[in-house]
């Protein structure tokens, strides 16, 4: 008796979908993260640091080890103020 | 436009005040090392510096006004940059390999311990400092030592 392969095709094609969303979406991160994982459960402190990073590197996931930090680091802070009345 | 004084309370985007501090302040040079390397760093900067850290930690107890233990920081920083000097002079090549796998799990330690070994061991042999982990249970393994731990990350 002949195998019935047309009825296979939507498993495949399902298949195929579900590997290349995952696979676009995996791309998309790593290219927003400098080719690495995205950070998760970031907490303040974690926020903290990365806009620390980005003030020295200019990306949020960018790493330097050189204790000299780049010109006007040192006055480029954001202070966040509250109301006053 | 450079006249007007645009008030910092009532603007809709956070500000950045240029100028710097008052001469009669001492300067320092500030750190220019990512969180990576400092997170790989953090045991080393606790037992090298660990009386300015305690310095810094007890003046701040006392009043949480930045202005109160400016002295400190500064001896702080000065310690930490000092060690990262030496770290990055002679142990860099284990220093990049540790903080780079620290980059892509997430800054979670469990998942480093194959470079955490070979920079804690080349930072024993050049600048004698060891990693203890403050408040590690007494009598058992510290989790960084053990040899089989049961948390690990899934194999890549």
């Amino acid at each position: 008796m002949p195998v019935p392969w047309e009825a296979l095709i939507p498993f495949g094609l399902l298949t195929t979908m579900f590997a290349a969303a995952g696979t676009l979406l995996n791309t998309s991160k790593m290219a927003q993260n400098q080719g690495k994982p995205p950070r998760y459960k970031i907490d303040a402190w974690d926020e903290m640091m990365m806009e620390r990073d980005r003030r020295l590197t200019g990306h949020t996931r960018g790493q330097r080890s050189d204790p000299t930090p780049p010109e006007g680091f040192e006055t480029n802070s954001v202070w966040y103020t509250e109301k006053t009345q | 436009m450079s006249n007007t004084f645009h008030d910092p309370s009532t603007s809709d985007q956070p500000y950045k005040d240029p100028t710097p501090l008052p001469e009669s302040i001492p300067r320092v040079q500030e750190l220019g090392t990512t969180s990576a390397y400092l997170k790989s760093a953090a045991f080393f900067l606790g037992a090298h510096c660990k009386e300015f850290n305690e310095d810094f930690m007890l003046c701040k107890a006392e009043d949480r006004d930045p202005a109160h233990c400016l002295k400190e920081g500064r001896r702080v920083t000065r310690c930490a940059t000092d060690l990262i000097t030496k770290m990055r002079e002679n142990c860099l090549k284990d220093f990049d390999l540790h903080a780079a796998c620290l980059e892509k799990n997430n800054h979670e330690y469990y998942a480093c311990r194959k470079p955490e070994r070979s920079l804690n061991k080349c930072m024993f042999e050049k600048l004698g400092l060891t990693k203890t982990i403050p408040g590690s249970p007494e009598g058992k393994t510290p989790i960084h030592l053990v040899e089989k731990p049961v948390f690990t990350t899934i194999q890549k």
